[in-house]
């Protein structure tokens, strides 16, 4: 356990410094983050300003929803789902091969690899839009708070598993770079309230692939709204989870060195 | 002069033909729109569903008419779209470049010509089937109002959307690595050129300065050509008057990016990794 801490901080600290090599762009693509963040809250704001709205969300609760899902997606980002690029890199050029011979964990070694600095821009833009839409609200009381940090943590599990679909997938589908467009279009449902949705739609979103842990549940809870359908969702999300870690130890066992 | 026009147009065909080959080999990632369109505009269907309930027009776009235009949005995307950025800031970050500077022709037109093959391929396996999708599945209107006019917009909106995307390509000479810059004019880009929602959605005084910019011409104006009216920031103009601007502003653009590289090219290092 401590030489795998010590492998992670190892990884970690050399995954910083390579980025740091080009500090000007790290400092520039940080920033852009934090701006291009914005963007979906951007059109939100528009939408409001219009006189229009998302029945039954006032829009500091969607900008609060909009913000938890932008928090889930940053700490995903900085610290397991670059495992989907480094991946697609490797397989590509037959250099995975470098993770499979060494005495550790391929998957933990794939993990240590990916810290992603970048994703402090994601970070501090959702932390600033959770805080400006609080501000407005009602704050949370402590039980509101464990709810949201129990339904944050299932987040990442839910994104946790669609990285390990997507690397799983990279194995065989050797070199598509396309792979995001899915996993964006996909999520994209998790921006907003699940409420605006049909209600098959709703229930393929909590109760079959669990997108509505990303924002709309965790938001629910510090709002102190209903949350009936997180417990499912949650049951949903450790079977994703359990279906992921097994789609990608069986891609791995079909992985074939094709890069000279 | 014939015999130069045969020339580029040889180098054009060989370069668009290589280009369509290499990409058709992966077809398969083509065809992943044929998934990522519909189920984008599921998701802004749902949304502006849910904007129109309470009330029945925004800015003078109805609900079915704002789902024409992102399903027609969506569909003059997989024509234009490009990736002129990354690979130039590609080719001058790992030096590969170089082997450009030592060919008796202009990148910009080699970018150009693998542009076109690429988006032969794009007609083929992404914008077909999606349109059928959003024609049978969706039955959203695609048929443009005034065709002829329409196509010129279009090739106009392409050759637009090249000389932005191949201008920001072009700050690696500057910069090298260009993530950052690339991610926020990227994101600039479609925000003002209309991609993500009607531009007349925005403040009026946004809308007045996007009228500055290029961005509208790569994407807004050939969509509302297709639908047959334009207005943006309180002016309305007839279809062949906005044409004629658009055809205007991507002659201005194609200076500036020209002048762009001639710059540009003189940093050029040969910066190897």
């Amino acid at each position: 356990m401590i030489r795998g801490l010590q492998i992670y901080l190892m990884a970690l600290k050399h995954n910083f410094a390579a980025r740091m090599a080009y500090r000007a762009d790290f400092i520039f693509s940080s920033l852009m983050s934090f701006v291009s963040e914005m963007f979906i809250p951007l059109i939100t704001f528009f939408i409001y300003e219009m006189g229009s709205s998302f029945p039954g969300w006032g829009f500091y609760e969607v900008l609060l929803l909009q913000g938890i899902f932008m928090l889930s997606n940053g700490v995903a980002r900085l610290t397991f789902f670059g495992i989907v690029s480094s991946t697609l890199g490797h397989v590509r050029e037959g250099t995975y091969d470098l993770l499979l011979i060494k005495p550790r964990s391929t998957l933990f070694l794939s993990i240590a690899n990916v810290f992603s600095p970048d994703s402090i821009g994601t970070i501090f833009a959702a932390v600033y839009i959770i805080r400006l839409s609080l501000d407005k609200l009602v704050w949370p009381g402590a039980l509101s708070w464990i709810e949201f940090l129990v339904l944050f943590l299932f987040s990442l599990m839910v994104l946790f598993s669609f990285s390990l679909f997507m690397a799983g997938s990279m194995f065989k589908w050797v070199g598509n770079s396309r792979i995001y467009e899915i996993f964006d279009s996909i999520t994209s449902f998790g921006n907003y309230p699940a409420t605006i949705f049909s209600k098959s739609f709703r229930i393929l979103i909590s109760n079959v692939i669990p997108i509505a842990l990303l924002g709309f549940f965790p938001a629910s809870a510090l709002l102190g709204k209903e949350i009936e359908g997180a417990l499912s969702a949650a049951l949903v999300c450790i079977i994703f989870l359990a279906l992921g870690l097994c789609f990608w130890r069986f891609m791995l066992s079909k992985y074939t060195s094709a890069g000279g | 002069m014939f015999r130069k026009i045969y020339r580029y147009f040889d180098i054009l065909k060989a370069v668009a033909s290589a280009t369509y080959k290499e990409w058709a080999a992966y077809r398969t990632h083509s065809m992943v729109s044929i998934f990522v369109g519909p189920v984008y505009f599921l998701v802004q269907f749902f949304i502006w569903k849910a904007v129109y309930a309470s009330r029945g027009s925004i800015n003078g776009f109805t609900l079915e008419q704002t789902l024409t235009y992102f399903g027609i949005s969506a569909l003059i995307e997989y024509l234009i779209m490009d990736f002129a950025d990354w690979n130039l800031q590609m080719l001058i970050h790992t030096g590969k470049f170089l082997t450009f500077m030592l060919k008796p022709m202009s990148h910009v037109y080699f970018a150009f010509s693998q542009k076109i093959g690429h988006r032969i391929l794009g007609f083929i396996f992404e914008f077909t089937p999606v349109m059928l999708i959003f024609l049978l599945v969706f039955r959203i209107t695609i048929f443009p109002v005034r065709p002829f006019w329409a196509l010129i917009s279009i090739i106009l909106g392409y050759l637009m959307r090249f000389l932005v995307d191949y201008s920001i390509g072009i700050t690696a000479f500057w910069f090298t690595k260009t993530s950052g810059i690339r991610r926020v004019f990227l994101l600039f880009r479609d925000v003002c050129s209309g991609v993500f929602f009607p531009l007349a959605f925005l403040p009026e005084l946004w809308q007045k300065a996007l009228m500055l910019l290029p961005f509208q011409f790569i994407a807004y104006v050939p969509i509302r050509v297709f639908i047959g009216s334009y207005e943006l920031g309180g002016i309305s103009c007839s279809i062949p008057q906005i044409v004629a601007i658009q055809a205007t502003a991507v002659t201005v653009m194609a200076i500036f990016t020209i002048v762009l590289y001639k710059i540009g090219v003189r940093r050029f290092t040969g910066v190897g990794t």
